[in-house]
């Protein structure tokens, strides 16, 4: 019998002490009455392979008391979905970018030689340990400080029930994913005249001045960067105006979106590798300094060019899922 | 057909019917054991870390009464439907019947509308 009360003694340690005497003195009965009724049934004493068996059907003593005390959880189901979706914007809009940066900023070497020990193997190695030192810490605070949040407004919503008082007329109007706001196409044509404006107006030469104290000049090849530009922001500007007009995707924008998309990241990337800058000059900089800031600009730039191929494709890859998702058969919605 | 999901409903559908039980078993004063062993005996099979729970929240509600007594040489706690308890389960009973009458009506209807 030193099983059972070994038992019922574990049960206690988990129940809370202003109950604990009395549960415990209830499982006990049971427990007891249960064993004297299989005794009186078998006309022997339990072996204790037998009170184990029976102990063990009453599941683990921790589980047990568990039943006992009231249920509360550190998010309950009714805030649950919104706390998975913060945390999926905290992983996917703060987290990854942050990773990425981090890499690309480790992998193009701009880690401190001073941070790497003089013993340390691959430069790579060195990149990964110096990050992910600080991815851990960084996640962690990140996620805790979201949990640690929905964890108080659990608790405030246990007081106030606010979850329950909303208003129906307050929910966001029905979403067509193929409409185009006109807030969007407002202000996309708006950035691309104003950028038409200044890169016609400014951009058109091989040397250029910021201030009076910069000077930069560039490659003859600039003008071919300069005129693709020039059409390319022209081509954009209409194609807002288009959908200002017209604000709901076709087939055929959605395409023409693709392509000005892919044309100008592709430029973009060309312009990375082009190695069009031949110097800058700064009034207040001596001349072998600006010499070095042209070579660190000149230098960078191709370095560059990893991170803006994947963010060419990441672009083009919505795009070609826009184009997939709009209908042909799209009529304009009523207004 | 997943048996776990059998499991679950089924375990979902008999924890209503386990109150019903446990108060309509207890117009009749009992302590847990003998009650488990009641329930047992109708088909109602419940294991001690459900029921314990179960009377003790019930007698919170104010639907039961209880008071530890000697019975055997051993300390038991008794248990006794109280007169809001009897109520609670007049109550029940007719809410059960009712469900019993909706279901076997919605089940009549369909098996006329296949036949």
């Amino acid at each position: 019998m030193e099983l059972l009360e070994r038992y019922l003694q574990a049960v206690k340690f988990w129940l809370p002490s202003r109950q604990s005497n009395d549960i415990v003195a209830e499982l006990s009965a049971d427990l007891y009455a249960q064993v004297e009724d299989r005794e009186s049934a078998l006309g022997r004493k339990l072996t204790t392979p037998e009170i184990e068996a029976l102990l063990k059907q009453r599941g683990r003593p921790f589980l047990v008391a568990n039943r006992f005390l009231p249920q509360r959880s550190l998010i309950g189901p009714a805030l649950f979905p919104i706390y998975r979706f913060a945390m999926k914007v905290v992983f996917f809009c703060y987290l990854v970018p942050w990773l990425l940066m981090s890499l690309a900023i480790a992998f193009s070497g701009s880690i401190a030689p001073a941070a790497r020990p003089s013993h340390a193997g691959p430069v790579w190695l060195g990149a990964v340990a110096q990050l992910s030192s600080r991815m851990i810490p960084t996640a962690f605070i990140a996620l805790a400080t979201v949990t640690l949040i929905f964890a108080l407004i659990e608790r405030a919503h246990e007081k106030s029930n606010f979850l329950e008082k909303w208003n129906p007329s307050q929910l966001p109007p029905l979403r067509n994913p193929n409409q185009i706001p006109r807030a969007a196409s407002t202000f996309e044509m708006a950035v691309n005249w104003v950028f038409f404006i200044w890169w016609a107006t400014h951009m058109n030469a091989t040397q250029f001045s910021i201030g009076s104290s910069i000077h930069i000049a560039v490659s003859p090849q600039w003008s071919w960067f300069y005129w693709s530009y020039f059409i390319l922001a022209l081509a954009n500007a209409t194609l807002a105006a288009a959908n200002l007009m017209r604000p709901y995707w076709t087939p055929l924008r959605a395409t023409l979106r693709l392509l000005s998309d892919a044309t100008g990241a592709i430029l973009f990337c060309w312009l990375l590798k082009a190695n069009l800058l031949v110097s800058i000059a700064i009034a207040t900089v001596p001349q072998d300094k600006s010499l070095l800031i042209t070579q660190a600009i000149n230098l960078w730039m191709p370095r560059i060019f990893p991170l803006a191929i994947a963010l060419t494709l990441l672009i083009a890859g919505l795009d070609i899922y826009r184009i997939l998702r709009v209908q042909p058969s799209t009529t304009p919605p009523t207004a | 057909m997943n048996p776990e999901s059998f499991e679950n409903l089924r375990l979902e559908l008999r924890r209503g019917c386990l109150v019903l039980a446990v108060l309509a078993a207890l117009r009749r004063e009992q302590y847990g054991y003998t009650l488990r062993k009641t329930l047992a005996e109708h088909g109602l099979e419940i294991d001690e870390g459900t029921l314990y729970p179960l009377l003790r929240r019930l007698e919170t509600q104010g639907l039961l009464a209880s008071q530890w007594r000697e019975e055997d040489k051993r300390k038991k706690r008794f248990y006794l439907l109280s007169p809001g308890g009897a109520q609670v389960l007049d109550l029940l009973l007719a809410e059960w019947r009712s469900i019993d009458t909706s279901i076997n009506e919605v089940l009549k209807e369909q098996t006329h509308g296949i036949a």
